[in-house]
């Protein structure tokens, strides 16, 4: 803002206005004591500025954050609290507390190493995520802040700044604190802030320091400032704040508007000074920062499932063991000495107690069964495929906004692999939020030329061609402006027939809005700063037909008009602002009382066609229904479209009115809606001007992506606040592929009947072969009484069978709804993708919440479990890293299974001849081992690195998807298979090895004893459960092999040497080794195992195989995939269409929140916090302006 | 995990603020390509085509039959003589109480008369096998300790052994229920009226003996208790030496068992008749435990164990016949590899 002549002006009259102004804050502060002697306030803390000794016994908290969950003394209990919330680690303490007893059959090394690694490698993730944390930490808490010391301001770091510091942030530096805004470089005590860290917009907000503190600016100044805060105690609402500032016994009402949030930003001043009030996590940022509620995987619950089955097996096979030694169990052994004093344990005459007792050995006996390092395992992979394949997949990288993918939780990878629906936003999700004026309709006259891609969709299937109208070479096709019309461009609408209707037309274009400037005051310097890119669209186009918005101050909007009354004459002009009606999702329409120079006073109004409408004056019936079919051509070509209308007020009208709307707004309770009220006071008997269209420009790749996603079987489930025409548009450029459509459309009321009606048609034409494809178009209004709990079925029946749904005019609150009933009520896999704040609720509602990251704000994103920059992406996403998720978890998880089952089973074959007396079979650090060791390794590598056909080929088959939606590696009939299996080879490991070991060995015909037997086995075991991996393999790379050799190795390593050390099992695996035996076992029994699966395998591909399985035939030619030349050049080399589009990204951009005014406010608005009765609160900008508003106008003019 | 990383790094971020969105453009956040965050490591991709399948059966039957037909030679090639006796050797009076019997202090020597089936060369191996004896009960295979076998100085360790561990407050070397229940039946043989020698020695795995057994450790209150569980050891002889028992305490891995007693070292021939001095004095009779006494020549492979010889057959066998199977099921009904018509989405709707 370079301070022009307007500003000297308000400056000169401002002594004029002190009476007024103090008369209102001697209200506010009323109510600010009102407010605090509230019972239910929880006190204040009173805050000396500049003054740290008074501040002292107070024993506020420093500045410095930690966002670490651990520091060195808890990171051990704490750490170890957190692990043990697992049920599988529970159990193992349990396991292992149980084999520190007598009764247990094993050493507790068997449960104890386990358990400890697993913990061990949970810590040891735990700490590095920490020690990133903790860095992280140190760079934020070590930032400079200048901070008035003596007269200067002194550089300390954040984390030295304590509570009363008067401090001084420069232009784009950050507020370190909570800071209460004093003084600023600017005139008029404002400052511009950007809050997109805390909110994710991006528009820039106005804060105004109180006046008396103007003047601080200076070191010297400042130092005597000596003002004591009194104010609420540190909260985590962003958008309140009340407090007092004792000043000289001058007590000052303070408003959020003298808040400098943490995180937040300075822009567009030089620099302000400020006091600090809350420090550290007394921040209203750090109190916000909360856990996103965490979701766990589909898949992750079906495992527990699958371990329960397996508890039912453990106690299974325990009870056999039980009842077996209750049995068993007699004197007559008398080499046991069952009759001295012997224990319950033992005891013959209790063979109850024996049963018991022996149901417990066999418990920790068994507690293979469990995959203790089967979470962790997960885990790991997870992780990896994260922060490895999906954060750097250069597929998913966009460059022309620099961003990557981002998984944010590593919860979900396989999840994705299984989405069967896909609830879309459309604005900046499918479209680009790239708003550009493309047409408009004045008094019944459209104008501008072109067609959009939804009209040359629909005209290339009818087989049309449409005539490119040539365009100007004069053409203006600037950011957010792409039209063209010679009848009104460059000032030739003073030619048409009714230039006075185009007057108003633009006049209401260049004034009514909330754009701010920025820049210089040219017409090609100038940017506008706009709440959503409609309106800074708007005001584009005003620009361009020569109304040129150039300067805002609180109460001025000034316009350069050229060839108003004669060509070539260009003036600025002033308009005085007197009231703005804010825009919001329920008025859908935003209004500005203005009064011209000459004294006319004059309300311009624009909002959704159906609110304008309503309030329309009457009369003049022709052009209501011209535009109305103006606006439904708009609406079918995919355009956003605005009403104009204005209304010329009479002046005492006009002051009673504000008197109400004065009190409206200085109203305490419900004053939203009280200003909502008053604003129907006045708007109405409006006259229609015309109406604008803007073009929203749909994003690189969608329809291809759809089209790939619904060959996937994905159904696309678009939820969109837009106007139905677009929205049925939208369904008909791409999702309906077929010819034969049919909407099911219905509103509003006899919603029932219609739902019946529409169920039965739908489930009818579902009967007929090859039918139609539905689609089904509902609007907010009637999805309100069709959400109904007793519609709810019929809805999500009629829904389920349709192809594709379309739900237009729904709120956020809405989309959340729909999408839960589609994941409760259907039971199927969701994924909600969006960009914007109106999108959280839906994003969280979902199983899958994906953010639009790159362009937007950061809100979306936040809260989503992925972000990525591009719609398209999500093929990559979903088809080829979610497909191989799923493939990989699901093996690892059956393989996991697979192998504990058939370790454990042969022990439990081993119990029927101990005279279930719950001897192991294998020695104790074999068994803690098995595990951790020998076969950790290679299934986490099948976990990141199998992948059944490539990439390229997983997308040019979508269909291939399917089977992760029909969850085939994971069903029950999978798990039998791999129990079938187990329990074959546990009978062929056991029984081969024993039947066969039971003759003397060798020449010398010396006799094995039993642990010589257990290793043989083991060996046995470890080399075919990790070869069974490798046969699992659909692709082997060199780390396979190593991980697989390597464990076998590790294994033979691990035996030569500990057989040396250990008495049972001394010398053991070099006495087998000198066997011709053990190398003949060691051929056979693997052989004999995989038999079985090999057969299985080759059958199930042979007869009936897997898609994935047909496609790997057909392209087992291919050569290795060469997508690499590809992805190296991504980002280095661009097409010239890339080329083109880079450089339109390079252009400067407000990267705003999307507010389109058919319908959507962002804000907090989100499920959850509706649900929890929150209000949400209004945005900071409007209070921003609000407080700039001056309760009363001007009684004289200007100039 | 995930949980837990999102929320610090949302707030750091809200904290620290866009240091990189007011970095320049210029700051790529492009990933490098790497192969391996790519997904794209070089790989051998195995297609379980009927080709593999035919020749992976047709592999594995060439190579396991003749192992199989070896294995089977080798195992027939032992001449195995079995004689179960613990019936046979209780005078008829005694059999309904053969608990009674074997416990009493009458002369339990009884003869048997074995006839060589086949000439068997040196040397012939005797064992004796049990049955139903439970060696690998829990409580069996715990009830020793290894350090008092092993050295002179912890022969006074005795934990484990209950409630074979102390007498009159002194330790049993070697203490335990194995020990405790050393397998004591005796055995001598003759041929005609030439008495066969039995070299006991070298019966027990050379490891056992060296580690596991002490030489300075010698047998102390050995069955001196009220209860004798079985055979008693010469407390002159150090436990090393004492290779009976270190047979004996390898323990079996399953309840049927046999342990080597001793080694013949003079050729039979087929059609000898040789005499067994059997001192029946093991008590099986308890549990109803069957004894025999087996004289076994061994092959390279060792024993007579048909096992692995037919298991290795059978599966060669079996893997001829499946091969011959998918290779008629081929030749009958080819399937073309990569079939689209396979693919779910090109068969009626509805799929597998």
């Amino acid at each position: 803002m370079s301070g022009g002549g307007g500003w000297e002006r308000i400056r000169s009259t401002r002594g004029g206005r002190l009476s007024r102004e103090t008369s209102l804050t001697g209200r506010t502060a009323r109510t600010v004591r009102l407010g605090r002697v509230q019972p239910q306030a929880p006190g204040y803390r009173t805050i000396f500025c500049n003054d740290r000794e008074a501040n002292l016994p107070v024993r506020f908290k420093g500045n410095s954050i930690s966002t670490t969950k651990y520091n060195f003394l808890t990171f051990l209990p704490k750490g170890l609290f957190e692990q043990f919330r697992r049920v599988a680690n529970c159990y193992f303490l349990l396991i292992s507390i149980l084999s520190m007893t007598p009764i247990s059959p094993v050493n507790p090394v068997t449960n104890v190493v386990p358990l400890s690694l697993v913990l061990f490698v949970s810590l040891i993730k735990e700490a590095f995520e920490d020690w990133k944390r903790l860095q992280n930490d140190m760079v934020i808490n070590n930032n400079p802040v200048d901070v008035l010391h003596d007269q200067v301001w002194e550089t300390i770091p954040w984390k030295k700044l304590q509570v009363g510091d008067i401090v001084r942030i420069k232009q784009d530096g950050f507020f370190p604190a909570d800071l209460l805004f004093l003084a600023s470089t600017n005139a008029d005590g404002v400052c511009y802030i950007e809050t997109s860290n805390l909110d994710g917009e991006t528009n820039l907000k106005i804060r105004k320091a109180v006046e008396r503190t103007w003047d601080y600016l200076t070191p010297e100044k400042a130092v005597e400032f000596k003002g004591e805060v009194q104010c609420e105690q540190p909260n985590n609402s962003l958008y309140t704040f009340t407090g007092n500032l004792i000043i000289e016994n001058q007590t000052l009402p303070l408003s959020p508007n003298q808040l400098l949030l943490r995180g937040c930003s300075l822009r567009n001043t030089e620099y302000i000074v400020g006091a600090v009030i809350f420090t550290g996590h007394e921040t209203k940022v750090m109190m916000n920062s909360m856990n996103v509620p965490s979701k766990r995987s589909t898949l992750e619950r079906k495992l527990d499932k699958l371990i329960l089955a397996l508890f039912g097996t453990l106690f299974g096979m325990c009870l056999v063991g039980a009842i077996g030694s209750g049995i068993f169990i007699s004197s007559d052994y008398y080499y046991l000495e069952l009759q001295r004093g012997v224990g319950l344990e033992f005891n013959p005459s209790s063979r109850f107690s024996v049963a018991i007792l022996t149901l417990f050995t066999l418990i920790t006996l068994y507690s293979t069964i469990i995959p203790i390092s089967l979470y962790v395992s997960i885990e790991m992979i997870k992780f990896i495929q994260c922060a490895q394949f999906i954060n750097k997949d250069l597929h998913m990288y966009h460059v022309e906004t620099n961003t990557p993918a981002l998984a944010r939780t590593s919860n979900l990878n396989e999840e994705l692999g299984q989405v069967e629906y896909i609830f879309s936003d459309k604005t900046g999700t499918l479209t680009r939020n790239l708003m550009e004026f493309f047409k408009c309709s004045i008094g019944g006259e459209v104008y501008g030329t072109g067609f959009t891609e939804i009209e040359r969709g629909g005209a290339q299937r009818m087989g049309a061609k449409i005539q490119e109208a040539q365009r100007s070479p004069h053409a203006v096709h600037e950011k957010g402006f792409n039209f063209d019309d010679s009848r009104i461009m460059r000032g030739a609408w003073r030619n048409e027939s009714n230039p006075d209707v185009c007057k108003e037309f633009f006049r209401c274009l260049a004034i009514c809005h909330t754009v701010l400037t920025e820049g210089d005051e040219s017409p090609d310097k100038i940017t506008y700063q706009a709440a959503s890119p409609d309106e800074a669209a708007l005001v584009t186009a005003a620009k361009n037909f020569g109304f040129f918005f150039y300067r805002r101050t609180p109460t001025m909007i000034y316009v350069r008009e050229s060839h108003v009354e004669k060509m070539g004459n260009i003036t600025d002009v002033p308009y005085e602002i007197l009231n703005v009606l804010e825009f919001n999702s329920t008025r859908k329409r935003q209004s500005v009382v203005c009064r011209y120079a000459d004294g006319r006073l004059v309300l311009y109004c624009k909002g959704a066609d159906t609110v304008i409408y309503e309030r329309l004056a009457d009369g003049n019936n022709e052009l209501k229904k011209i535009t109305r079919e103006h606006l439904e051509q708009f609406g079918s070509a995919g355009l956003r479209t605005l009403c104009l209308a204005y209304k010329d007020l009479n002046p005492e009208t006009y002051e009673s009115w504000n008197e109400k709307f004065i009190q409206a707004k200085s109203s305490l309770r419900d004053r939203e809606k009280k200003l909502d009220e008053v604003a129907e006071l006045i708007e109405k008997d409006l006259i229609l001007i015309g109406a604008t269209a803007i073009e929203d420009k749909l994003q690189e790749g969608v329809p291809a992506c759809i089209e790939t996603l619904a060959k996937a079987g994905i159904k696309i489930w678009v939820l969109t606040g837009d106007k139905m025409e677009t929205a049925i548009n939208i369904a008909y450029e791409h999702f309906v592929q077929g010819d034969q459509v049919e909407i099911a459309r219905f509103m509003k009321e006899v919603v029932k009947e219609e739902l019946k009606r529409c169920l039965e048609e739908a489930q009818h034409s579902m009967c007929t072969v090859s039918g139609p494809k539905l689609t089904l178009v509902i609007d907010g209004k009637c999805l309100m009484y069709a959400l109904d709990p007793s519609l709810r079925v019929m809805l999500l029946n009629l829904s389920l069978n349709c192809s594709s749904v379309v739900c237009c005019r729904v709120s956020p609150l809405q989309k959340a709804q729909v999408t839960s009933l589609v994941k409760k009520g259907a039971r199927k896999i969701t994924l909600s993708i969006g960009d914007g704040a109106n999108d959280v609720s839906m994003i969280q509602a979902a199983h899958i919440g994906v953010g639009i990251s790159g362009m937007e704000g950061m809100q979306a994103v936040m809260a989503s479990d992925f972000a990525i920059a591009q719609f398209r992406f999500l093929t990559d996403l979903l088809l080829v890293h979610g497909r191989w998720s799923y493939l990989r978890i699901c093996k690892v998880i059956t393989y996991f299974f697979y192998k504990n089952l058939t370790f454990t089973l042969t022990q439990f074959w081993f119990t029927f001849h101990t005279g279930f007396s719950g001897q192991r079979f294998y020695d104790d650090w074999f068994q803690s081992l098995y595990n951790v060791i020998f076969t950790a390794l290679p299934v986490i590598i099948v976990g990141l690195f199998d992948k059944d056909v490539s990439a390229a080929l997983s997308k040019k088959y979508p269909e291939l998807y399917k089977e992760g939606i029909k969850n085939m590696f994971f069903k029950w009939r999978v798990v039998w298979t791999w129990a079938f299996f187990s329990v074959y080879q546990s009978l062929v490991f056991y029984h081969f090895v024993t039947i066969s070991g039971t003759s003397g060995k060798n020449l010398s015909g010396r006799m094995f004893g039993l642990w010589d037997v257990s290793t043989m086995a083991f060996t046995c075991v470890v080399i075919t459960v990790n070869l069974r991996l490798l046969m699992m393999c659909n692709s082997i790379t060199r780390w396979h092999y190593i991980s697989v050799g390597g464990s076998i190795l590790a294994w033979f390593v691990f035996i030569l040497i500990y057989s040396l050390l250990r008495e049972n099992v001394y010398y053991v695996i070099y006495v087998l080794m000198g066997t011709f035996y053990f190398y003949l076992t060691i051929i056979l029994v693997p052989i004999v195992a995989l038999l079985g699966d090999f057969i299985y395998q080759g059958v199930e591909r042979w007869f009936f195989p897997y898609d994935y399985q047909v496609v790997q035939e057909m392209h087992r030619n291919d050569p290795e995939d060469n997508s690499r030349a590809g992805l190296l050049e991504i980002g280095n080399r661009l097409t010239p269409q890339e080329e083109r589009s880079y450089a339109i990204a390079q252009l400067p951009r407000e990267l705003s929140k999307h507010t389109g005014f058919a319908f959507d406010s962002p804000g907090y608005e989100s499920f959850f916090a509706a649900q929890l009765g929150v209000h949400a609160p209004q945005k900071a900008w409007d209070v921003a302006r609000r407080a700039s508003m001056r309760g009363k106008p001007k009684p004289s003019k200007k100039h | 995990m995930s949980n837990d990383n999102a929320a610090p790094s949302s707030s750091s971020a809200a904290a620290n603020g866009s240091a990189d969105s007011a970095a320049p453009r210029r700051n790529s956040k492009r990933p490098k390509y790497s192969k391996f965050t790519q997904q794209e490591l070089p790989a051998c991709k195995p297609i379980l085509t009927p080709g593999w399948v035919i020749s992976a059966f047709l592999l594995v039957s060439v190579i396991f039959v003749p192992i199989g037909v070896a294995s089977l030679f080798a195992s027939r090639d032992v001449v195995e003589v079995v004689d179960r006796y613990e019936t046979a050797c209780i005078p008829a009076q005694n059999r309904t109480n053969k608990v009674a019997y074997i416990q009493s202090s009458a002369n339990k020597i009884c003869v048997r008369t074995l006839t060589v089936p086949k000439r068997m060369k040196a040397p012939i191996y005797i064992y004796y096998e049990l049955d139903n004896f439970y060696q690998n009960h829990r409580r069996y295979v715990k009830s020793r300790n290894d350090m008092q076998l092993r050295s002179n100085s912890s022969q006074d360790d005795t934990s484990n052994c209950k409630p074979e561990d102390l007498i009159n407050g002194t330790a049993i070397v070697p203490c335990g229920l194995i020990a405790w229940s050393l397998f004591n039946d005796t055995y001598s043989f003759s041929r005609g009226n030439e008495s066969l020698n039995v070299n006991k020695k070298d019966i027990s795995w050379k490891s056992d003996r060296d580690h596991k057994f002490g030489d300075n450790v010698f047998p102390k209150n050995f069955q001196s208790g009220g209860l004798k569980g079985g055979g008693s050891l010469n407390e002159s002889k150090p436990l090393s030496e004492q290779e009976d028992l270190i047979v004996w305490m390898r323990t079996a891995a399953l309840p049927t068992f046999r342990k080597l007693y001793g080694r013949i070292e003079v050729d039979l021939n087929r059609g000898d008749t040789i005499n067994v001095t059997l001192g029946n004095h093991y008590n099986t009779y308890s549990f109803n435990g069957k004894k025999r006494l087996v004289l076994s020549t061994t092959s390279w492979l060792g024993g007579k164990n048909d096992f692995l010889g037919i298991a290795y057959l059978t599966v060669g066998g079996l893997c001829l016949f499946l091969a011959v199977c998918f290779i008629i099921v081929y030749l009958v009904k080819p399937r073309r590899l990569g079939d689209p018509s396979y693919l779910s989405w090109n068969r009626s709707p509805g799929g597998r």
